[in-house]
């Protein structure tokens, strides 16, 4: 070879490495970017090899990436290795795991079309698939990266935007995105007796779904949720007969008169709900803020008053009692005074439709044709259009975390199974049922683990279902370690308690009756939830005033002094030690648990604006510590002393407003749904605590904390109509928008201080104001509570739109915590603890992590590595004498 | 024929006491308003439409009607808001639950009718004898203590720490395997005791009374042994009033323990009533109103019949 051709062939060569290194490393990271199923740098995507010292008992394992071909070493729990016969390839004993559970409510029903509640999904979830779902976040060392998460692809292979391509179809606008979305399916998606599963099994589900002859429990899942499938709807209700608000069927009043319906009126549900979205609370809770003149006094051409607004003119009030009464017709009349109310009325006819009703509607039939699910160019590609947009891919391509929370999947049944399990209407019955998911024989899986049997009000038993895809895909390696769960319904939990003991089921939540003993157990585990139990206090002065009597006196409580000094009054550590198993303290609206920032992981409570808030409300001076942190670790919501100045103060207001006399006595009354253990031990503690603040006060001795437990299931509603005086009560849920969730302490239709006027109290503060230009400028407004709410989250009318879709999340943030302030300290809702369950986990096995990630809690199932096999386990449990000490 | 034209009599009655029964039933239930439970953000007019397409909002006789001709045709309906039986057929599962509810309860009568009757007739014999002191005191103590008491106790001592019995009964249907059996035996403890202590007060009670009757003298005046005349004479006549008892108890049979059935897992009939009226699950209830109310129609007359077996003296309908 001459030398020439000798150098190029090296230096071809080198290319060709460096090529192959470079192509390597952005496949790595094109993959990862993606999300395929293919390869990621994460434990679970890892080639492993275990060396020789690995013989069950623990050891050090290789680990090979398929494509870069890095590795890594790394110690391993000791754990059999399940070969093709089932015994483990090392030391041969047979590796069957079971996980044994129990329930308190045997499930009967886990249809996905027609499930009603939490005991149903506990069989379902094992029983299907996910398209895209979380999953940890591994570093490079494969360890967890606390609080972080993925997106990533099970039983779909690829997500396509494809909005523009159904533009003209759907009506979509120019370069609108997220509306129309392309799943492609993996192709070796199996039913547990091996059927194939294609996309068009997909389409006959949803059409089955949205069967209007069987009026399935979860149609409206698909157009009254955030993924609202194009004439789902319409579909689903056709042949129903129903007042249907203008504004869901036509743009306007003047298109629905042209579609021919005449029978249009203002009607008070729709007022209610169109008030509900506007203002946030109902019509008679608008009126009787006085926001009526506000917003719809009417105008003359000139701008003059007519001393008249819409609502008193078209009074739909005087027509009957009866709320579904409460219709008056639309006239042109009607509508041209309606345009006359100003600054609420860019086009009356359309605002109009959304407080009319057409009476009488009756759905049209629709062809599923027109419904916008359908089968793609191939039999594995499933087409969505939807009617609201939903952001299911990052900037970069990738799965937002909107992918595995609003479109995990769709439901899906086994068509002939189906088929067979429909019954046809009975005597007297139009509605067409199924006992589709059951039973064993009307159950079909097309998830990691099938029924094998089912008793009901006894036990269920789910194995594996040998046909799921994951047990072969990578993504999956390692994992569902789990062969068999069995769940026993015991209605008792001391029964389940010592079957925990005996070692017969391997989970059980820890009671407060043996908290103090297992609570330091190393098997217990702590999970917290988005639940921020409070104290409300009465907020109706007229209320509080028509239940006294003579020489008792409950008005100091609208002084927001004595409000104050019942919550300094309360050591909430010790309350939480004392009445809840595993509960913390908690000083706020909100707790770890609720994200501003779900995409970044941006937990509320974290962020220094919400942590200034505790400091604010509590009276911690900043300056004073290290570090923020240091001033909110410092934070215990309890100075006594404080607090009796607070008592004096407001009993000296009172005397000096006329509202009490010296010598009343202040009589509470904490009120209860039911009077157990429970309830009676919270209201002794509070009782003892508040008792004790009153020593060394102008009301010592002279006041009283009365329990009453007559309110029954109707507890809330009776202390919002001021029944009582104080409740524990809080909310949960709308955990990833806190925004939204502050509806619960503002909006008249849920806060449980319905007389605290949140819209006419004022709050002053700085937010960026879109300009002319487009830039924006910080701005000092000043608006009612209710108003910040509503420019918060872009209600429509409001005159700013701070939502999610129109700033970015931390221009939200100060706004959120403001208001949470503002609610703080009105003193009416009294944050006590943030929820946790405690459990204890058995001996058998463990989960990945014991630390709580809020996508993927402790890694459930899929995760769950055990520590000993069936039969080990029963040698273990009878070595220890049959009972088991988690103590 | 007295008997005959009596138990047919009886039997009318019945009938029309039954049906009278059934339409209060339904139609009380049915003046219930309907509970429309509508979560946030769900369409509260698919949930109307539905509870519309099966009915629900008829004129009541047309429910009745189609309610009868329903159970004519042999179906009873499906659950449709109790929780454990959505969508599932109201006689399977009723007809699935009895056996293990019914076997429960049989087997503790079979335990408790002998050894109350024992205890009863021993503290009788040996009335104001340390014996007689003994089982009263035993008795006192039992009948003040609720069963679930007994049921804690027993599964604690003999299930959990001596290893026994199984804590709950074993899941499956095959009733009559021993295992079976086995893991039942704390549960028919646990309602034994209950029903031993009530027999022997009882029949105590009653014997006590028989034994100083003039009659017991001058069976024993005639040559009569101290236990041919009690077993001949005065146990024929204390067991008047206990037969029925016994019976009594039969029909409790059918409908289950509520706590001890939850108490040791036992998947019976026990809280299915209580839940189909809490419920509102109307054919649930009617069909469980219907069978309970035909058992204890007929458990009356059964109970009146058996009088005069038990006391050829007493002849119904006899004029």
């Amino acid at each position: 070879m001459n030398k020439p051709l000798k150098k190029m062939m090296t230096l071809l060569i080198i290319v060709a490495m460096v090529f192959t290194t470079v192509f390597s490393l952005v496949a790595c990271k094109k993959d990862e970017q993606q999300g395929l199923d293919g390869h990621k740098h994460t434990w679970s995507e890892w080639t492993t090899e275990y060396d020789n010292s690995y013989k069950c008992s623990g050891g050090v394992s290789h680990r090979t990436c398929s494509i870069c071909g890095t590795t890594q070493t790394k110690d391993v729990k000791p754990s059999h290795i399940k070969g093709d016969d089932g015994k483990c390839i090392y030391c041969g004993v047979v590796v069957y795991y079971t996980n044994s559970t129990y329930t308190a409510v045997s499930p009967s029903n886990w249809n996905e079309l027609t499930y009603q509640d939490n005991n149903d999904t506990q069989i379902f979830y094992n029983l299907i698939s996910s398209f895209f779902e979380f999953d940890y976040k591994f570093d490079e060392e494969g360890e967890i990266i606390p609080g972080a998460f993925e997106v990533e692809y099970s039983a779909a292979t690829k997500l396509e935007d494809v909005t523009a391509q159904y533009a003209d179809k759907y009506g979509y606008a120019d370069g609108a995105t997220g509306y129309a979305w392309k799943i492609t399916l993996r192709n070796d998606l199996k039913w547990n007796d091996g059927t194939a599963i294609k996309a068009e099994d997909f389409v006959y589900t949803m059409k089955e779904q949205l069967n209007p002859l069987f009026r399935n429990y979860r149609a409206d899942s698909f157009y009254n949720s955030g993924t609202v499938i194009h004439n789902a709807q319409g579909y689903a209700k056709q042949g129903l007969k129903v007042d249907e608000t203008v504004s869901n069927l036509f743009s306007g009043i003047a298109e629905a008169k042209k579609a021919g319906y005449t029978d249009i009126y203002l009607d008070m549900n729709a007022v209610n709900a169109a008030f509900a979205e506007w203002f946030g609370g109902t019509y008679a809770q608008v009126k009787g803020a006085g926001m009526l003149d506000q917003y719809f006094t009417m105008y003359d051409e000139n701008g003059q008053s007519l001393g008249q607004n819409f609502f008193a003119k078209y009074d739909l009030e005087k027509v009957s009692d009866k709320v579904e009464e409460q219709q008056i017709l639309v006239t042109d009349e009607m509508i041209a005074d309606y345009g006359k109310c100003k600054d609420w009325n860019p086009d009356p006819d359309v605002e109009v439709a959304m407080l009319s009703v057409i009476k009488n509607y009756v759905y049209p039939e629709v062809s599923f044709d027109d419904v916008g699910i359908f089968v793609g160019n191939n039999e594995y590609e499933l087409v969505l259009c939807l009617d609201k947009a939903i952001p299911l891919l990052k900037e970069d391509g990738s799965l937002s975390y909107m992918a595995a929370y609003q479109l995990s999947s769709l439901p899906l049944v086994k068509k002939d199974l189906y088929e067979a399990c429909k019954q046809a209407p009975v005597q007297g019955s139009t509605l067409w049922t199924s006992n589709y998911n059951s039973s064993v024989e009307t159950t079909a899986s097309w998830g990691p683990y099938m029924l094998t049997s089912f008793q009901s009000g006894k036990e269920y038993v789910l194995e594996k279902n040998p046909y799921w895809y994951g047990y072969t895909a990578n993504l999956y390696e390692g994992q569902y370690q789990t062969d068999r769960i069995v769940c026993e319904t015991i209605g008792e939990w001391e029964t389940a308690w010592l079957k925990f003991q005996k070692g017969e089921i391997d989970g059980i939540t820890i009671d407060v009756t043996i908290a103090n003993d297992y609570k330091g157990s190393d098997q217990a585990y702590f999970t917290p939830t988005d639940f921020v139990s409070s104290f409300q206090l009465q907020s109706s002065e007229e209320a509080l005033k028509n239940r006294e009597s003579a020489g008792v006196n409950k008005t100091i409580l609208t002084y927001t002094e004595f409000r104050k000094a019942l919550s300094l009054g309360i050591d909430r550590a010790e309350f939480a030690n004392s009445c809840t198993t595993s509960s913390l303290a908690g000083f706020g609206l909100y707790n770890s648990m609720h994200y501003y920032d779900v995409e970044n992981g941006g937990a509320y409570r974290e962020t220094d604006a919400a942590k200034q808030v505790l400091c604010n409300v509590y009276g911690i001076d900043v300056s004073k510590f290290a570090s923020l942190d240091d001033a909110v670790d410092s934070i215990t919501g309890y100075d006594l002393a404080q607090a009796r100045e607070l008592v004096n103060t407001a009993y000296d207001k009172a005397i000096a407003d006329g509202k009490m006399k010296e010598g009343d006595k202040v009589v509470l009354v904490w009120g209860t749904a039911v009077d157990n253990e429970s309830t009676r031990r919270t209201y002794e503690f509070v009782k003892n605590a508040w008792t004790n603040l009153m020593v060394g006060t102008k009301l010592e001795g002279k006041f009283e904390l009365n329990f009453d437990a007559s309110f029954g299931d109707n507890w809330a509603n009776d202390f919002r109509s001021g029944a009582y005086d104080v409740c524990a009560g809080g909310w949960t849920g709308a955990a990833w928008d806190p925004g939204y969730f502050l509806l619960a302490y503002l909006s008249p239709d849920y806060m449980y201080s319905t007389a605290w006027d949140t819209s006419a109290q004022q709050m002053t503060f700085t937010m960026p104001v879109k300009q002319e230009d487009g830039t924006y400028k910080d701005t000092e407004l000043t608006m009612s509570l209710m108003d910040w709410y509503n420019c918060l989250n872009g209600i429509a009318g409001s005159a700013y739109d701070w939502s999610a879709n129109a700033v970015d999340q931390d221009t939200r943030l100060p706004l959120i915590a403001a208001l949470e302030e503002q609610v703080l300290l009105a003193y009416y809702t009294l944050p006590m603890y943030n929820d946790y369950s405690a459990s204890l986990i058995s001996f058998k096995a463990d989960y990945i992590s014991y630390e709580y990630n809020t996508f993927m809690a402790y890694g459930g199932l899929r995760y769950m590595q055990y520590n000993y096999t069936d039969s080990q386990w029963a040698e273990f449990v009878s070595s220890q004498g049959g009972q088991l000490n988690y103590k | 024929m007295y008997m005959f034209k009596y138990i047919m009599k009886r039997l009318g009655l019945m009938l029309m006491t039954f049906l009278i029964i059934m339409i209060m039933c339904f139609v009380l239930i049915k003046l219930l308003p309907i509970v429309i439970n509508v979560s946030i953000g769900q369409d509260a007019d698919i949930i109307k439409a539905q509870i519309e397409a099966r009915g629900y909002y008829d004129p009541i006789p047309v429910q009745f009607v189609n309610y009868i001709k329903r159970i004519f045709q042999g179906d009873f309906g499906i659950g449709v808001n109790m929780p454990e039986y959505r969508n599932q057929p109201v006689l399977d599962v009723f007809l699935e639950k009895l056996p293990p509810t019914i076997l429960i309860n049989i087997y503790s009568v079979l335990i408790s009718v002998p050894v109350g009757l024992g205890l009863g007739i021993l503290a009788a014999l040996k009335k104001n004898k340390w014996q007689d002191h003994t089982i009263s005191t035993a008795v006192m103590i039992v009948i003040s203590v609720p069963s679930y008491v007994y049921a804690f106790l027993i599964q604690y001592l003999f299930c959990f720490e001596l290893g026994w019995f199984p804590l709950t009964m074993n899941s499956g249907y095959d009733y009559f395997s021993p295992s079976m059996f086995l893991s039942m035996l704390p549960a028919v403890f646990s309602l034994s005791f209950g029903s031993i202590a009530g027999y022997a007060r009882f029949t105590r009670a009653e014997l006590t009374e028989v034994l100083t009757s003039e009659f017991m003298l001058l069976a024993r005046t005639k040559g009569l042994t101290r236990s041919q005349a009690t077993v001949r004479h005065a146990l024929r006549n204390a067991m008047v009033p206990i037969f029925p008892m016994i019976i009594g108890e039969f029909i409790s049979v059918l409908s289950g323990s509520l706590v001890i059935e939850k108490i040791f897992a036992i998947p019976g009939v026990g809280k299915l009533y209580l839940d189909s009226i809490n419920t509102q699950d109307y054919d649930f209830f009617m069909m469980l109103s219907g069978f309970y109310t035909f058992v204890g129609l007929a458990a009356g007359i059964v109970i009146d019949i058996s009088y005069g077996i038990i006391d050829p003296r007493i002849r119904m309908g006899a004029k």
